[in-house]
């Protein structure tokens, strides 16, 4: 079987985090969660309604969004990066009969799992303490989102652990690129309140795609197919992408 | 090339060599390794051992030559030789976050074994280890030597036929050095084993056949004697003076059967052509006032500083 190598190394993943699930989970909502609570509950007085929703339910859709990417993001580039520099891991893996591409899709994997339970787990809380509700539809919508976002930020997490050796560079890297791309992207505020000269550049931004079309299918239960088609092809020229540098950088 | 080549042993490598850019890691390297056999790769630094590991274990491919492990070509036949070997590298490499039975169990499950069979196997291998009553604790807990005696377990788990040991004793206590030497003896025979080491002593110990290797080219081969024997030409015997330690040097440095020849204070070292030229000598210094001669044992380190020589490398 092609992928034997992958679960086995994915179930390591689970078995790993499932231990630590609560002390996890704790640091996970704790961030997102300030967040809301400051901008959503404390500013919500002086906000009023952001393209006619109320402030608190406006930004909920990406504080979640943004847990599961960061989540997704953080798990692959510092876990490859942990088995590849400090624990020899991957060395071991790699002499036994699986492919190197077993070993980065297991990676790839245990990422977006880490990103879609943790996003899953904000989300509750957010809906847990907001009088929100939505309909079951919307939320389907809206993991049509979640998904690939997290299998997208879960693929960059893996070119970055693998090209980058020091530790210093992957929190240069999230301060300098993920960071401003996931908060410029419409998740505090709309893409209107950019200049218009600016609007199609950040419109054309794939975090865009997955923070618009995200808020839009959660809280209007749309299922923008072109934003959603964007996040997708790029989610999978991400993967192609992290497949072959894993494969090309463990051939060095 | 076919890969029938040379399958009767279990390494065949033939004119290799890997550069890295101008830098030439391995340069025309041959070798044969039986199956079966305990064979030691002894170099210093930078001599290119970790290479050739890396090429052999599929880790990395060559610039040129051919190389077969148990009949394969790691270039093409990469899946298969892998499943046929055990890797003890140099860094434990060991899952800080699994205990060690869940480190097994891990790599039993890459190495596609059913459950019941390695469960089998974990439990029998632990307990000839001695570490099954630390099987469910974390490997940080354990002392250097029952890590290095986790990965070697783990590296056997599968049942190899060809076991690659990289350096397996650095860092251990002589007590545990010991072990792990007995253990590798306690295996002999059942598969090939392909050991690097820094420590001389343990190639002699372990070893049936050594090769050493330096600027990625190999310079000797052979066994443990023989390469004491070859390299170092025959027997040397120290000679103590009373007196008159000039003179006499003089006399041995004329005869045809001393190779070589040191003085230091009162003692001449004497290197013979072979053990039955010492009545020769005897005879020579008849009268002489010699307060001892004795036989001076040749040393594997000494057939190695020779040929590699004493420089420290980087």
């Amino acid at each position: 079987m092609i992928l034997r190598g992958s679960l086995a190394i994915w179930r390591r993943d689970m078995l790993v985090l499932r231990r630590s699930i609560l002390s996890e989970l704790v640091a996970v909502v704790a961030y997102p969660l300030t967040i809301y609570l400051a901008f959503g509950i404390g500013m919500k007085g002086y906000i009023g309604l952001v393209d006619g929703v109320p402030y608190a339910l406006f930004i909920a859709p990406g504080l979640i969004t943004m847990t599961a990417v960061n989540a997704a993001y953080n798990e692959s580039v510092w876990s490859l990066w942990f088995h590849r520099r400090v624990q020899f891991t991957i060395e071991s893996y790699r002499v036994t009969p699986i492919s190197v591409s077993e070993i980065v899709i297991a990676k790839i994997l245990s990422g977006f799992s880490h990103g879609l339970i943790k996003g899953l787990v904000v989300g509750l809380v957010i809906f847990a303490i907001t009088p929100f509700r939505f309909p079951s539809e919307n939320l389907v919508a809206y993991l049509a989102f979640l998904v690939p976002g997290s299998a997208l930020f879960s693929c960059a997490g893996v070119i970055c652990g693998t090209v980058m050796d020091k530790p210093e560079t992957i929190g240069k890297v999230e301060a300098v690129f993920v960071m401003p791309l996931i908060f410029m992207s419409g998740l505090f505020f709309p893409l209107s309140s950019y200049p218009a000269a600016v609007i199609p550049w950040v419109r054309a931004l794939p975090t865009t795609a997955l923070f618009e079309g995200a808020r839009q299918a959660l809280v209007a239960g749309d299922l923008p197919y072109a934003f959603l088609g964007q996040v997708m092809v790029t989610a999978l020229l991400v993967f192609i992408a992290a497949v072959w540098i894993f494969r090309w950088k463990l051939s060095e | 090339m076919s890969t029938q080549l040379h399958s009767s042993s279990a390494i065949t490598i033939r004119s290799l060599s890997k550069h890295y850019g101008g830098l030439a890691a391995l340069d025309d390297f041959s070798l044969e390794v039986e199956r079966g056999s305990i064979f030691g790769l002894l170099g210093p630094n930078g001599a290119g051992k970790t290479t050739l590991i890396r090429i052999l274990t599929t880790l990395m491919r060559q610039s040129s030559g051919e190389v077969r492990v148990e009949g394969l070509d790691p270039r093409t036949h990469g899946r298969e030789i892998r499943s046929l070997i055990g890797v003890v590298s140099q860094e434990n490499s060991l899952d800080r976050y699994l205990t060690a039975r869940e480190n097994l169990e891990l790599h039993a499950r890459l190495h596609g074994m059913d459950a019941g069979r390695y469960r089998r196997r974990i439990d029998d291998l632990m307990e000839l280890m001695g570490l099954s009553g630390r099987q469910h604790d974390l490997p940080e807990s354990y002392s250097g030597g029952m890590q290095r005696r986790l990965v070697i377990v783990r590296a056997l788990l599968h049942e190899p036929r060809l076991l690659f040991l990289d350096e397996p004793t650095t860092g251990l206590d002589p007590q545990s050095r010991r072990a792990v030497w007995e253990y590798i003896s306690s295996i002999a025979g059942s598969m090939t084993i392909f050991l690097t080491t820094h420590y001389l002593e343990e190639a002699e110990h372990l070893c049936d056949r050594i090769a050493i290797m330096d600027h990625g080219r190999l310079i000797a081969l052979g066994s443990s004697q023989e390469l004491k024997d070859k390299l170092t030409g025959g027997t040397v015997y120290q000679i103590e003076f009373n007196d008159q330690v000039g003179r006499y040097a003089g006399l041995l440095g004329g005869m045809a059967c001393v190779r070589e020849m040191q003085v230091s204070g009162q003692t001449v070292c004497v290197g013979l052509e072979s053990w039955e030229c010492l009545s020769e000598v005897v005879t020579a210094l008849n009268g002489a006032s010699v307060r001892r001669i004795s036989l001076k044992e040749r040393t594997l380190e000494d057939v190695f500083m020779d040929l590699t020589g004493k420089g420290v490398r980087e």
